[in-house]
């Protein structure tokens, strides 16, 4: 681990000050540590300074809220705080879920909500920094993973440039209901929509979101909707437990006398970012839910997905984890 | 006082104590408090020097506070082990991948590989060496014994702080919930029927101590 | 409620005595080699290579160098003094330099070494060498790769089982299977990390460090130093898992002792878990063809099994277990044969039951898509076909109890419940199937020497240099002498781990309960002897004029069948003695007398297995059941029983667990286990335990173990067989066999993934 200097803020202000005075030496904010400690210990990321904002808990952006706009989650909620929280559980089932399946129970108790979506990606090339090639570590070098090993690697937004997989888990349940998330910097405030948060590849995987320098994630907004409370997150692993995503479909459905009204899909392990599924979405809409129009949305869902080898499987699994959480969705007895 | 107190329970290591701590508090004496950061200068910490100056901090483990000086890149894991001879906690990857050092924060599980010591400062840190009282073992540990709950001992105490935790949040309610509750544990010998074994048996155990 | 960690013994089975080392492990007071605490160390951090085959032209150390508190480096500008070791003499592994020459990824290049673990950390990452790289050859079917007779190669393979004219017997069979099975890298992963601290005392070193054989430790780190191994001392008191990991000596030993010698003072390296995969030893990939032939009627004619290993470039490691899998049922006609395959890797190690679990998993699959072929039911097959001979030279099992296993274990499953026919069973989304397997390993005995001391109030110290790996080493060695001592375990105070101590065998090949046990057994019966000697011969005794054969000691007396005795007090009293200490040498039948000086030099033989005018294995039954959801297809193992017999069983809760913990290996051979290696680089890429998957709490469920009775008078004093490496045998053919039970799809390749069953 590189050294760095430690500094601890009391207040959302002075960690915006604090960021913004270091000019072009890299800093790093510290919530629950869990992706920052253990990529800093790879070298994988290298901060002079490290502003611990946990100090911040203790505001509203430490808070779960409901009110008329819907739920708001501070960004430094603890994943375990939200998992259990009986509004959460009620009303929005998939942000629950997602974040009981995610990690272990000890993680779940450190990592903050706003960490939490911003985790870094697992690609093996990525996290060992002895791989020359890797461009979203040092952009240029080339993708080691394309013709690695790369079973747990993305099928759908990838480029030739990278194909590491988004590892995260609540992230989908945020963009299938179409939250928002609230950002501060020295240059003030604003709130972007969730799915804006996360870049695609492309050719600048180094660039994986659209958070300015020195700007902090403060809270989340998800809008009170119909289709909230029939959702679920599906994830499916090798192992029950403490593993990431081989492919996850976060599903929320709003149904009139069975037919789909509004369909909110999100797909989790096959993507390089938070992947909101609207053409399925689309494919589904005034549809009754069985096996035909399930198999439909699912293709639907994967019609531009390529795979690279050992991730082929990926793209008949997660079309199928998609048709099973959306039967069990639809079966839901709210 | 901290001294005092390691050089009492581990006479053999005082003196390698001592001398880490007398070196320390020297170079924090030199360059005072900067981790107060909030309000000190940032920029005229910005230099690789600054960088390296010991960070000082108190935090309270087992009930006993510590006045700390050490390089603000120690994991939580590395001081109780390497500073304060409290060895119980384990490392088993140093990534956060098998919760060998757990411990409790606050009276949260988490992973102490993965916290910054100084991050820490503050805070009420519970580890396996502070659960026996007077000699008596935490229901936890009693029933693990029972249970056979470990083979060779070396993610037991993670085990042990994991399990108490899971009875605490409410997670021990069918043995369903335990085994999930306990998966961010790795047992290699494969201790986990047991495990789930011990933590049935001590969740009552633990309900009636607390009530009295 | 029952307590399922503890079952009631049976006939020849001692009591589930609580581990007397559970207190110290519950309270963290237990101390693993890298917790004992040493005076003012210095840390040490591995730099290693990131190529598998080339030569490292330049090492530049300037920003090494340049970060405050490094102490010093070694590398192979400084470490040639080190004096090489043969592989296979204790030596895991050939490839011990520090460079230049690189012929592994992984392998050691740099030991930095700084005041502390932070600063040798981030000076490690400033040690930047410039290599020229070659491309290197990973696996089979790597270019580059090459092939040999493993009977030409391995002076303990020189000659594999053969019986008969298996290709005659195969082409007149009436029914014929012909099928390739894989089996994959897999890595030990201990939860404890590989972990050396090295301190002088004047020329005098203390090595802690986690070992499965201190002696060998002590002798081939005495050799690489080029002292006197009498001034090596190897402590390890505390093993924190090993599964063969740590039964040979690897390179970083040496390494540390000389920077800590260099130095002056202490040295502690705590290596990464990354690192672990590339420093230690690993179980090999490997792939078999195997052909049986059988009549109609399910018996047996022929058996041929060719087996392919994976190895290093200059080592020839080999397991050949068709040693083992060749004595096992009433095949007929037997032809084997095993070939090594040399790559650029590290060289491969013993990994918990190293020769059965893949070559096992072969046959037990085979022995399942032949009982499917003629339309048996596969323990009935295995019924047919058992055996009390070894069809290798027909030589008697000294006891065998494999069909008693299946039908306690096929009682309590429910087996009669299958519906033969796959993909027949089904519970909502889960297809259901149930399958069994053989479990087997050779029972090994090896010399050992032990030292005793009684006093009169009754209280005993055992030493002996034995190891507390999770096997309950402590707790079983000390039933062992309180019950040969009469006295309680609670008064035993039994000390293991350390080379100061009369030596041990390995921990590995499951021999440490056997050796150590019958070495305690000898050493407490000259206790006996002499006690019993005083009383009967004393003039005025209780016990005086009697015969020694009618007295046993029991309750802290020495005591005659008709109740009269004496106590220990009295007797030592009259015999003038404070205490009494006896020192023995146990060395098993087969063996030369010369075999305890080799040990003490740490060179190891041990008898029994396959070997020997009588054959000894331990056998069981697992019967699993797997569920694999009907979609996306989940593997789950919801279920598992496994029948074992094993000679006498010294500790039922030890045992219980060994067991337990043996069949969730198993599982994690099926459905997890799998070191990932990136054909182009020879790398391993999955070298964490967040990507190398081992099962979680969650992925066992209902895991039953039944405790068979047998009686073995033949395998050692002790009556005893080892069984910590039988349940994970035979584990990961009986869920392969469940699998194509719940589906219908065999596969062959281990492990077996979620994509494997998508097809269908």
């Amino acid at each position: 681990m590189r050294p760095f200097v430690y500094e601890r803020v009391g207040d959302w202000a002075a960690a915006t000050q604090a960021a913004g005075r270091l000019g072009s030496a890299p800093a790093s904010y510290l919530a629950g540590g869990t992706t920052l400690v253990d990529l800093m210990r790879l070298e994988v990321m290298r901060p002079e300074r490290v502003i611990d904002i946990n100090a911040l808990h203790d505001s509203r952006y430490g808070r779960i809220e409901f009110g008329q706009n819907g739920l708001r989650l501070g960004a430094l909620v603890r994943m375990a705080d939200a998992a259990d929280h009986p509004g959460v559980q009620r009303h929005c089932p998939v942000i629950a879920q997602a974040l009981q399946l995610a990690a272990s129970a000890q993680i779940r108790n450190m990592a903050s909500l706003g960490g939490n979506v911003l985790q870094r990606t697992r690609c093996t090339y990525f996290r060992d920094v002895s791989y020359a090639a890797c461009n979203k570590r040092n952009p240029g070098s080339g993708c080691a993973a394309l013709a690695g090993v790369n079973r747990m690697h993305a099928v759908l937004g990838g480029s030739d440039h990278c194909i590491a997989t988004y590892a995260g888990d609540f992230a989908q349940a945020l963009i299938a209901l179409g939250a928002s998330v609230d950002l501060i910097s020295a240059d003030g405030a604003r709130t972007i929509p969730f799915a804006k948060l996360h870049r695609q590849p492309g050719d600048t995987p180094d660039q994986e979101t659209t958070l300015r320098p020195g700007e902090l994630i403060v809270s989340f907004t998800v809008p009170a909707a119909p289709w909230t409370r029939r959702s679920l997150y599906l994830k499916v692993r090798d192992r029950q437990s403490y593993e990431f995503a081989l492919a996850s479909a976060a599903v929320a459905l709003d149904l009139d006398d069975g037919a789909v009204r509004e369909a909110r899909i999100a797909l989790g392990g096959v993507s390089t970012v938070p992947w909101r599924a609207a053409e399925a979405e689309a494919a589904l809409r005034g549809k009754t839910i069985n096996d035909q129009t399930a198999m439909a949305a699912a293709d639907a869902a994967f019609a531009g997905a390529q795979g690279r080898g050992h991730n082929d499987f990926k793209i008949e699994l997660g079309k199928r984890t998609l048709r099973r959480a959306l039967r069990q969705a639809a079966a839901l007895e709210i | 006082m901290a001294d005092d107190d390691i050089a009492a329970k581990n006479p053999q290591r005082s003196g390698t104590n001592r001398r880490r701590f007398l070196m320390a508090s020297v170079s924090s004496a030199a360059a005072p408090a900067f981790v107060r950061a909030a309000t000190a200068d940032a920029a005229a910490q910005r230099n690789s020097s600054g960088a390296r100056l010991p960070a000082d901090f108190t935090l309270t483990i087992n009930g006993r506070d510590y006045q700390l000086a050490v390089d603000p890149r120690t994991s939580l894991l590395d001081l109780l082990r390497e500073h304060l001879a409290l060895t119980g906690s384990k490392k088993g990857c140093d990534h956060g991948q098998c919760g060998a050092c757990t411990v409790l924060l606050d009276g949260r599980r988490v992973l102490s590989c993965l916290t910054l010591a100084v991050a820490a400062q503050g805070r009420a840190v519970t580890t396996i060496e502070g659960l026996a009282k007077a000699g008596a073992l935490h229901p936890m540990q009693q029933a693990f014994i029972d249970h056979d709950a470990f083979q060779c001992g070396y993610c037991t105490p993670g085990q042990i702080m994991s399990a108490i935790a899971c009875v605490n949040e409410g997670h021990a309610e069918t043995d369903a919930d335990i085994r999930e509750s306990m998966s961010g544990n790795l047992c290699r010998c494969a201790a986990y029927p047991n495990i789930v074994a011990a933590v049935r048996q001590a969740k009552p155990v633990m309900k009636t101590a607390s009530r009295d | 409620m029952a307590n399922a960690a503890a079952p009631t013994p049976k006939a020849n089975m001692g009591p589930a005595a609580p581990r007397i080392d559970a207190r110290l492990k519950v309270t963290g007071q237990a101390h693993y080699p890298s917790d004992t605490p040493v005076g003012n160390p210095a840390f040490a951090v591995l730099v290693t290579s990131a190529i598998a085959r080339g030569r490292i032209e330049r090492l530049d150390l300037d920003g090494a160098r340049a970060v405050p508190g490094v102490l010093d480096i070694l590398t192979h500008e400084n470490t040639g003094d080190l004096n090489d070791v043969k592989f296979g003499h204790g030596s895991g592994t050939s490839i011990e330099d520090l460079g230049p020459e690189i012929q592994q990824a992984g392998q050691i290049i740099a030991v930095v070494v700084a005041d502390t673990f932070e600063a040798a950390t981030e000076a490690a990452s400033g040690v930047k060498p410039a290599y020229s790289e070659q491309t290197p050859s990973a696996t089979f079917g790597s270019q580059g790769v090459t092939q040999e007779d493993a009977t030409k190669v391995s002076p303990q393979h020189k000659h594999l089982p053969q019986a008969g004219d298996a290709e005659a017997a195969l082409a007149g069979a009436p029914v014929v299977i012909d099928v390739e099975y894989e089996t994959p890298t897999q890595h030990h992963n201990p939860m404890e990390l590989f972990t050396t601290t090295c301190a002088w005392t004047g020329d005098r070193l203390t090595v802690y460090e986690p070992s499965q054989f201190v002696y060998g430790l002590k002798n081939g780190v005495a050799h690489r130093l080029g002292i006197d191994p009498d001034k090596v001392r190897v402590v390890s008191s505390y093993v924190g898992g090993a599964f063969g990991s740590k039964g040979t000596m690897t390179p970083r030993t040496a390494m540390i002792a000389l920077a800590a010698r260099r130095l002056n003072r202490p040295v502690k390296l705590v290596a990464t878990r990354a690192q672990g995969f590339t420093i230690a030893t690993y179980r090999a990939e490997t792939r078999h063809h195997i052909r049986l032939g059988a009549a109609r009627d399910g018996k047996l004619v022929g058996y041929s099994h060719e087996g392919f290993e994976v190895s290093s470039r200059p080592d020839a490691y080999v397991v050949a277990g068709v040693e083992d899998s060749a004595q096992i049922y009433a095949f007929g006609a037997v032809a084997t044969k095993v070939n090594i395959v040399h790559a650029d890797r590290n060289t491969p190690g013993y990994m918990r039951s190293p020769p059965v679990v893949p070559y096992i998993y072969a046959l037990e699959s085979a022995m399942d898509e032949m009982a499917q072929k003629l339309g048996m039911d596969p323990i009935e097959f295995r019924r047919v076909n058992d055996t009390m001979t070894s069809p290798i030279g027909n030589r008697p099992y000294s006891s065998r109890s494999l069909m008693t296993c299946y039908d306690q274990a096929a009682a309590a499953f429910g087996w009669k419940d299958r519906n033969p026919q796959p993909g027949s069973t089904r519970d909502g989304d889960w297809l259901v199937g149930y399958g069994c397997a053989t479990a087997v390993y050779p029972t090994h005995t090896g010399p050992a020497a032990a030292r005793v001391r009684l006093k009169p109030n009754g209280e005993a110290r055992v030493q002996i240099a034995a190891h507390e790996i999770g096997n309950g080493a402590y707790t079983v060695i000390g039933q062992m002498a309180a019950e040969r001592l009469g006295i309680d375990l609670a008064s035993v105070t039994v000390e293991i781990g350390d080379s100061r101590l009369p030596p041990a065998p390995v921990a590995g090949g499951s021999n440490t309960t056997a050796s150590s046990c019958s070495a305690v057994l000898k050493t407490c019966d000259l206790i006996r002897a002499r006690l019993f000697h005083a009383a009967v011969t004393a003039n005025d005794g209780p016990l005086a004029g009697r015969s020694a054969d009618d007295l046993t000691l029991r309750d802290v007396q020495i005591a005659a069948n008709d109740g009269t005795g004496e106590s220990f007090a009295d007797v030592f009293k009259r015999m003038g003695v404070a205490i009494i200490e006896e020192y023995a040498e146990f060395v098993p039948n087969g063996l030369k007398p010369q075999a305890i000086a080799d040990l003490y030099a740490g060179k190891l033989a041990m008898v029994g297995g396959s070997h020997g005018e009588k054959v000894m294995y331990a056998m069981g039954a697992e019967l699993v059941e797997v569920r694999v959801h009907a979609l996306t297809r989940e593997i789950r193992v919801p279920r598992i029983v496994g029948a074992f017999a094993a000679g006498r069983l010294m500790n039922t809760r030890t045992v219980h667990s060994q067991l337990m913990g043996g069949m969730i290996w198993g599982i994690s051979s099926a459905l997890h286990e799998a070191t990932e290696i990136d054909p182009r680089y020879a790398r391993y890429v999955n070298d964490n335990l967040a990507d190398y998957m081992i099962p979680v709490n969650a992925d066992v469920d209902q895991v039953q173990v039944i405790l068979v009775s047998e009686v073995d008078h033949d395998v050692n004093p002790a009556g005893v067989k080892g069984l910590g490496e039988l349940a994970n045998v035979g584990t990961a053919a009986a869920i392969a066999n469940a699998i194509h039970h719940a589906t219908g799809i065999r596969i062959r390749k281990l492990p077996i993934r979620l994509e494997k069953l998508l097809q269908a």
